[in-house]
């Protein structure tokens, strides 16, 4: 099962995407791209190839149509009782296996004038035990003689998460895990439920060039998650037995960005800052800033040297010990949701070509794109342990491979 | 404090609004060469920067606020 509230986020980014770039009529544009992360460090490690293509026709110059479809193939080993009694068993070694496959299909639609744009798109998501429908809306226009852009957007999910089903525990505290996902969405099987997510998404963002070589925006996203947000295959130990942990029903996600982007003429290239302030109603707070330089060689190549630095405070209700420091009536055994820090740094290859550029002769084509990246991150979770042991799998790797085709 | 702020806030907004309104561009069209570059345009890390992205809101706790792609050159 994935983390929920990322789904609408992530339809929300691809929905602004789809209109990154000019269209001319008649055109079309492939394009197929797989990341490959690795998590390592231990037993617990975790592999996630998630391969994606789309294509976009543009019928006339003013409509563009999107479809596309995405995977995440999530393959390794994760700890099903957090903080279990260890005295002859280790936690760690006793991790579960685990397999999932799941799939994204979307499809979207763009319309423009001379005053701006308006799109929609919709995804469908599903694997063994979710599934998500997720609705976009957006509109975009310049202003200030096309010095400034303003873009908005809402984006609506619904989702369904399974679970056990277990009619006559009453208290979270007795409510057992899910083990397996087999029997998910099965109308006949009684011993499987599934519970509602509903997702708003909004998102608001200013993009305004202050001078010929310096550039900025500003971008502001709220979220509103209502229904189970639990892992429904992870327990708690909370003392004399594991219960499937629980988290509010509600969390209301705000973030705020400010980027820059300062071209220097001399060098050919560009310098990028990202910074990134985040809360919710959980009192998860974090920042995250990110530093950048690209560089521009003949034109057709660009390479990116990258680093990023995120940190942030645990969730109100999270304890690494309940049975000793229990915070209320919420329990969890998420790691994402303790105190955590990341850095991470990488660097990215782009080779663009267009007929005549380089002397290339493309056939049909009328640009060619690679892109290679390739990234480190190392996570520290001083506040989580799996009873007396640190997070063993805190390093991982992540590559992309990337192809854009336009006819 | 709350009060300045607000003042301070509104202040910018309006400056903001008169600059366009007065046709003061701060950046002519025949000025935009360097901020067509991929480089200086938001997102144009594209779908491989999307997939980071991914991960990475998978991996937190948090999630949102990521760049808008485009804008800012007037040449879309």
């Amino acid at each position: 099962m994935r983390s929920t509230s990322t789904i609408a986020l992530a339809a929300l980014t691809l929905s602004i995407a789809s209109v990154a770039a000019p269209a001319r009529a008649d055109t079309a544009e492939i394009d197929a791209y797989t990341t490959l992360f690795y998590e390592f460090g231990g037993p617990l490690e975790m592999l996630i190839v998630n391969p994606r293509a789309n294509v976009r026709v543009n019928p006339a110059e003013e409509v563009s149509i999107t479809a596309g479809y995405e995977a995440d193939v999530v393959s390794g080993a994760s700890v099903a009782v957090v903080d279990a009694p260890s005295s002859d068993v280790d936690v760690i070694s006793s991790a579960t296996r685990l397999e999932d496959v799941r799939s994204v299909v979307n499809g979207g639609l763009t319309l423009r004038s001379p005053f701006g744009s308006l799109r929609g798109s919709y995804a469908y998501g599903f694997e063994s035990d979710y599934t998500s429908h997720s609705f976009t809306l957006g509109a975009r226009t310049d202003a200030f003689e096309r010095t400034a852009t303003f873009d908005l957007s809402y984006a609506r999910g619904f989702d369904s998460v399974c679970d056990l089903n277990q009619p006559r525990v009453q208290e979270a505290v007795e409510r057992r895990r899910l083990d397996v996902s087999a029997g998910c969405f099965d109308d006949t099987n009684m011993d499987r439920m599934t519970h509602d997510l509903a997702l708003q998404s909004f998102q608001g963002s200013w993009t305004q060039a202050w001078a010929p070589i310096f550039v900025t925006q500003v971008t502001l996203t709220g979220q509103l998650i209502d229904g189970f947000q639990s892992n429904p295959y992870r327990a708690v130990w909370l003392g004399r037995s594991a219960a499937q942990e629980h988290h509010p029903d509600n969390r209301f996600r705000y973030a705020a960005s400010v980027a820059a982007r300062l071209w220097i003429e001399p060098l050919n290239g560009a310098v990028s800052v990202f910074v990134r302030a985040y809360r919710d109603n959980w009192d998860v707070r974090s920042i995250t800033a990110q530093l950048a330089y690209e560089q521009t060689i003949d034109g057709s190549i660009r390479i990116r040297a990258h680093a990023r630095y995120y940190t942030q405070g645990a969730a109100a209700f999270f304890s690494d010990d309940y049975s000793l420091r229990p915070r209320g009536q919420y329990f969890t055994g998420d790691r994402e949701l303790s105190d955590q820090e990341s850095f991470m740094a990488g660097l990215s290859f782009v080779w663009a070509l267009t007929p005549g550029s380089e002397g290339a002769d493309l056939g049909p084509l009328s640009s060619f794109r690679l892109v290679l990246k390739a990234d480190f991150i190392h996570h520290e979770f001083p506040g989580f342990r799996y009873a007396r042991a640190s997070v063993p799998n805190n390093n991982s790797i992540m590559g992309t491979l990337g192809l854009e085709l336009a006819f | 404090m709350r009060r300045s702020f607000s003042k301070l806030a509104i202040a910018v907004v309006l400056a903001i609004t008169s600059l366009g309104a007065s046709g003061c561009v701060l950046v002519r069209p025949e000025q935009r060469e360097f901020l067509a570059e991929p480089a200086m345009t938001f997102g144009s890390e594209g779908i491989a920067g999307e997939q980071e992205e991914h991960v990475l809101s998978n991996r937190e706790g948090s999630a949102g606020a990521g760049a808008v792609t485009g804008g800012g050159c007037g040449c879309n």
